[in-house]
């Protein structure tokens, strides 16, 4: 065997065995959800698949309805307020030679340095203040803090890809600067925006820490709720692993779209 | 309709001088043409024209109204791109069409119009493409088509043929200098095509280094260079310049010697082009030299003699032949222009 063909197969063995180890306990964790109490703790493959782990968490006491509901408000209106924001401030960013530019978004940036920790507790103070506590909108707002400076960041990375050309030409035309944005820099930057919205509901979705601070009862989310399954009984894994398939399938979705459009590069074509 | 004026226009990146000081005044319906070597600043001025590149200094003057601050989409401009500029995510119809949607025009009367310009540019057949899936050239007219899809008071047109074939070239020029006599807009073009400069200009503005060193009808620019840079620039193949000095009423250089009508002086350069020399008996020609080289050109040959490593070159009949390395000779044609410069000004000596 030559060189190339070693370095071939070495290439796929380590590929296979990343893959194992990241995706074993997903897999096991799918496993699990459909297990019957007394078999989740067995490692052997041979049970009867079941459903009723499904049923449980979704009726009382767990109402995992309830959490599947918050955290999709939450994560949708995060995105749907981020993300326009978010745009406008990212084509200004890499468009504008404004002074103080560079200094005003290494600010932005730099709220992505504090540990989440440090700044949790003034968050559950202002919060109780104005009552806000347990509330969607006390979590839409942390997740907006936490979320739009990242996706502004991201999503300048794409315009900055854009070439000015057809910007400008489109100024030239006798278009605004905002409906260049509109006709031009919009359908242009569609899939970074696309990328960086899914991106912006991941994180939202699996946010925890502040979540597990602010809500208590009404406005509980997934991730939260998860840690329910742990109790004075001892861990149920089964529900766990059941609430657990619940939260990772639409994130898989989301992965999957994502893939798709991050291979189209929609600039081919506008300059020489 | 406008009569474009730069007063004291400067352009600066930082400490560079890309623009200096430039006043130039393009008249009502004139064809301008910018002429120059790459980086000496003619798609600055351009865009200083059009409002993309903010001005450093000086002022920018439509029909006498200053408008260095009027924004790009107010100024009633139709630009072809150097680099095109064209809207990838849009067909080739949706981008001629374009700046006539902005303004309103309805669907019916776009759709006759972008169809009409694409037959222009011999583009009819690729409406529904995207940019993506057409040639450098094929672009190229895409972006000339959107520009003369509707009638704005000034052309700004950047290199608009320099990626097409020399046939189509030619086709396109015409159409422009069509266009141009049927609108009688206001053009400024940039091309390193003489040929289109020539041919397309009312006056050419020979531009270096951020400046320009003359302003003249293609016709003078050609006949009258004011210096040394426009003598070398112009013209092709390009003007032969003999180093050498004046005495005694003669121009001298090594295998060189001619009556000039000058003072005598030293450290003198004389131009005279390829096309104003003719091939004579090497015993009494006042420029001799070896043949160098012959290149067949199609209507004409081109000589290089070679003497004392100077070399000068003459565009003889397309029937003539000569060895390599025999001696040859060449004279001024009866009423053909020498010119004279200072070798170290580089400025024209007039007699
Ligand atoms: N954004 C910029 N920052 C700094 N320097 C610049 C910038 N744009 C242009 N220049 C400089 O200004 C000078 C003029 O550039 P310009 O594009 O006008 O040249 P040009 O005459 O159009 O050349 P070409 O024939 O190659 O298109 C060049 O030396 C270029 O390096
Ligand atoms: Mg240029």
């Amino acid at each position: 065997m030559n060189r190339k063909r070693i370095y071939w197969w070495g290439e796929r063995a380590v590929l296979v065995l990343v893959s194992c180890i990241v995706l074993f306990p997903i897999l096991w964790m799918f496993l699990t959800a459909f297990k019957r109490p007394k078999d989740a703790y067995s490692l052997s493959l041979d049970f009867s698949p079941t459903l009723s782990n499904f049923v449980t968490v979704f009726s009382d006491p767990w109402n995992l309805g309830d959490m599947v509901l918050n955290s999709a408000i939450v994560a949708s209106v995060t995105v749907l307020i981020a993300v326009p924001c978010a745009s406008l401030a990212a084509y200004s960013f890499s468009r504008f030679r404004v002074r103080g530019r560079k200094f005003l978004f290494f600010l932005i940036l730099s709220t992505q340095f504090i540990p989440a920790v440090v700044i949790v507790l003034p968050f559950f103070l202002m919060f109780r203040t104005l009552g806000l506590l347990d509330t969607r909108i006390a979590l839409i707002v942390v997740n907006l803090a936490i979320v739009t400076p990242f996706v502004i960041w991201m999503i300048k990375g794409f315009i900055d890809a854009i070439p000015t050309d057809s910007e400008e030409a489109a100024m030239i035309d006798g278009a605004s600067r905002l409906r260049v944005i509109k006709d031009i820099v919009l359908p242009m930057a569609a899939p970074g925006i696309l990328t960086s919205s899914i991106f912006c509901f991941i994180l939202t979705w699996n946010e925890f820490l502040f979540a597990l601070i602010l809500t208590r009862r009404d406005a509980v989310t997934l991730p939260v709720g998860l840690v329910s399954f742990r109790t004075e009984r001892g861990d149920l894994w089964e529900l766990m692993s059941a609430a657990g398939v619940m939260i990772t399938v639409p994130i898989f979705i989301m992965a999957l779209l994502i893939q798709k459009h991050f291979t189209r590069g929609m600039t081919a074509g506008a300059v020489k | 309709m406008a009569e474009v004026q730069l007063v004291d226009v400067e352009k600066r990146y930082g400490d560079f001088l890309a623009v200096t000081r430039q006043n130039l005044t393009i008249k009502d319906g004139e064809f301008l043409v910018l002429l120059g070597p790459s980086g000496c600043g003619k798609t600055t001025t351009m865009r200083m024209i059009a409002g993309l590149e903010e001005i450093t200094a000086g002022n920018l003057l439509f029909a006498g109204e200053r408008v260095n601050d009027k924004a790009p989409k107010d100024r009633d401009i139709a630009m072809v791109f150097q680099n095109y500029g064209l809207y990838p995510h849009m067909t080739v119809a949706d981008n001629i069409g374009y700046p006539l949607k902005l303004r309103g025009v309805d669907r019916k009367t776009r759709t006759a119009r972008v169809q009409e310009t694409a037959e222009k540019v011999e583009l009819g057949a690729l409406l529904k493409r995207r940019p993506s899936e057409l040639s450098g050239g094929q672009r190229q007219r895409v972006a000339l088509a959107r520009a003369i899809v509707r009638t704005p008071k000034i052309f700004l047109m950047d290199e608009p043929l320099s990626n097409l074939d020399a046939k189509l070239r030619v086709t396109m020029r015409a159409e422009l200098k069509h266009l141009h006599h049927e609108l009688g807009v206001t053009t400024v073009y940039v091309t390193h095509d003489q040929m289109e400069a020539m041919t397309l200009a009312h006056r050419v503005a020979v531009m270096r280094e951020g400046r320009i060193v003359q302003l003249d009808t293609p016709k003078n620019i050609y006949s009258e260079p004011a210096d040394l840079f426009v003598a070398s620039f112009i013209g092709s193949p390009p003007m032969n310049l003999i180093d050498g000095r004046i005495s005694g009423g003669r121009f001298e250089a090594p295998g060189v010697s001619l009556p000039v009508e000058a003072t005598d002086r030293d450290k003198v350069v004389m131009g005279i082009r390829p096309e104003d020399l003719e091939l004579t008996d090497p015993a009494s020609a006042p420029i001799s030299g070896r043949v160098y080289a012959l290149e067949l050109t199609g209507d004409s040959t081109l000589v290089t003699l070679r003497e004392q490593g100077s070399s000068i070159c003459a565009r003889g009949p397309a029937d003539f032949e000569a060895a390599i390395n025999t001696s040859c000779g060449l004279a001024p044609k009866p009423g053909a222009r020498t010119h004279l410069f200072d070798k170290d000004s580089g400025q024209r000596i007039d007699a």
